[in-house]
């Protein structure tokens, strides 16, 4: 034990733990910004994983696609029952959009926030270590990918970018356990109703729906999507459905779980949302920054 | 050889370790387990206490970094646990009984160890709240268990990747 802490090892040592210590708590500062030697490790690593990350998709697809024959049958037949309904379904929505197009222009009504740029993107990697849920993207600044977009798959929306770098983007999932971490959200119905989905229950696997009117009424399976009013996100990407509305910890709002309707595990193929309506800075939580700032 | 082949398996599990990531969470009878990756770790580990520590040090210390910048974005954390966990590993070695069994036993130790620290430094910069026994049942037991399948299956390679590089160690560690 002497020798392993003689006195210039230990003076070491404690320098070690110095810069240490400075280092950690300068980084978790400011954690969405990306010095420019970060960048370079980045977008070095980034194209790197990409590398490794294809034949791992080729071979997870192969395996998928061998999941989907043996249940090919079964399928079969649920979807030639719902063939019959879509032909009529196609023919309302054609019917409900050229209607709808008439009405805008009637109001003379151009920008919609349900109208977006979809960016195609592959999920090269996921964080190992799963403490943060955090996803990577082969997409970056280069392909018009900006801080905070929406980011979706066929299912839904999973989550929203953090940072970007040219050729790569990080996306923190919705299943997080960030506090600040908020998405603008309306619960379709009659009248539709605004929350904000604000963290995440990891033992019910399910989001928190909060500060919703407690007066309004909100049933159990009622689907939740976002509202586009928090200023990035655009409207009407499904988040998921409602399992059980409680009152929240203060007794003032109404709570909803929200089951997400995405799968998070096995993310391949993903896309990100460019809002064509203009876009407001801040965190799509319905501030911008300079207000964020004074809060 | 080895000054060549080190860096490329550390390259190569590097890169692999976020890609099993992707599997995870796994869902068995409705309930989750996280699975954590640790092969870089294990893998420097086995380095250090079969080849030489100055080298599993460096290659820690390196690749901690990148995993720091990558994934985590707090700089620090891996590239200081990677080496920290290295050096324990060397102290610890010389204290045990010297072959296979020791080191994979020896290498789950301080992966426990590991990852208890990390739990309590994202429970620190409250980035996590989850109690201690969703930490132990939903994640350090499937951890630990997928990470020992992998030292078992890959472990004797390694070890003998590093033993053959130099007469004089093949001598010193027997069979067992």
């Amino acid at each position: 034990m002497p020798q392993f802490l003689s006195n210039k090892r230990l003076i070491l040592l404690l320098i070690g733990v110095i810069l240490l210590v400075a280092l950690i708590s300068l980084t978790l500062r400011d954690r969405g910004q990306v010095s420019l030697p970060e960048q370079i490790v980045k977008e070095a690593v980034g194209a790197g994983q990409s590398v490794f990350s294809r034949p791992a998709h080729f071979v997870t697809g192969v395996f998928d696609n061998i999941d989907s024959l043996i249940n090919t049958f079964e399928e079969n037949r649920l979807l030639k029952a719902r063939l019959e309904e879509f032909a009529g379904v196609q023919a309302e929505v054609t019917d409900l959009r050229s209607e709808n197009d008439e009405l805008k222009e009637l109001v003379g009504k151009e920008e919609d926030l349900r109208e977006y740029n979809p960016i195609q993107a592959v999920v090269i990697a996921r964080n190992p270590d799963q403490w943060e849920e955090k996803i990577i993207l082969n997409r970056g600044t280069n392909h018009g990918v900006k801080e905070n977009m929406a980011v979706m798959t066929a299912g839904g929306l999973i989550g929203k970018v953090t940072i970007v770098t040219p050729t790569t983007s990080t996306v923190e999932l919705v299943t997080t356990q960030n506090p600040n971490y908020r998405v603008s959200a309306m619960v379709l119905g009659e009248d539709d109703v605004f929350g904000l989905i604000e963290g995440y229950d990891p033992e019910r696997r399910e989001l928190l729906l909060k500060r919703i009117d407690f007066s309004v009424d909100l049933k159990e399976g009622d689907q939740v999507v976002s509202s586009g009013l928090g200023g990035i996100f655009p409207k009407g990407i499904v988040i998921g459905e409602i399992t059980e509305v409680t009152i929240d910890e203060f007794g003032l709002t109404k709570l909803a779980y929200v089951k997400p309707a995405a799968d998070f595990s096995m993310l391949n193929h993903v896309v990100i949302a460019d809002r064509l309506a203009p876009e407001v800075d801040g965190e799509d939580n319905g501030m911008t920054e300079e207000e964020e700032e004074e809060s | 050889m080895i000054r060549f082949l080190v860096p490329i398996v550390c390259l190569v599990l590097f890169f692999v370790e976020p890609i099993f990531g992707l599997f995870s969470p796994l869902s068995i009878g409705g309930s989750f387990y996280y699975v954590v990756p640790r092969f870089l770790i294990l893998f420097l580990i086995f380095l250090t206490v079969f080849y030489e520590l100055r080298h599993a040090l460096f290659y820690g210390l390196f690749f901690g970094l990148l995993y720091d910048v990558f994934y985590i974005d707090i700089i620090g954390l891996y590239s200081f646990l990677y080496p920290a966990v290295c050096l324990i590993a060397a102290y610890f070695f010389k204290k045990i009984p010297q072959n296979l069994l020791s080191a994979t036993l020896l290498a789950l130790g301080l992966l426990i160890a590991m990852e208890v620290a990390l739990y309590l430094f994202f429970q620190l910069i409250g980035l996590t709240d989850a109690p201690a026994g969703t930490f132990l049942t939903s994640r350090l037991w499937p951890t630990l268990i997928a990470n020992a399948l992998y030292l078992g299956l890959l472990g004797w390679v390694f070890r003998s990747m590093m033993v053959t590089q130099d007469p004089q160690r093949g001598t010193k560690f027997g069979l067992y």
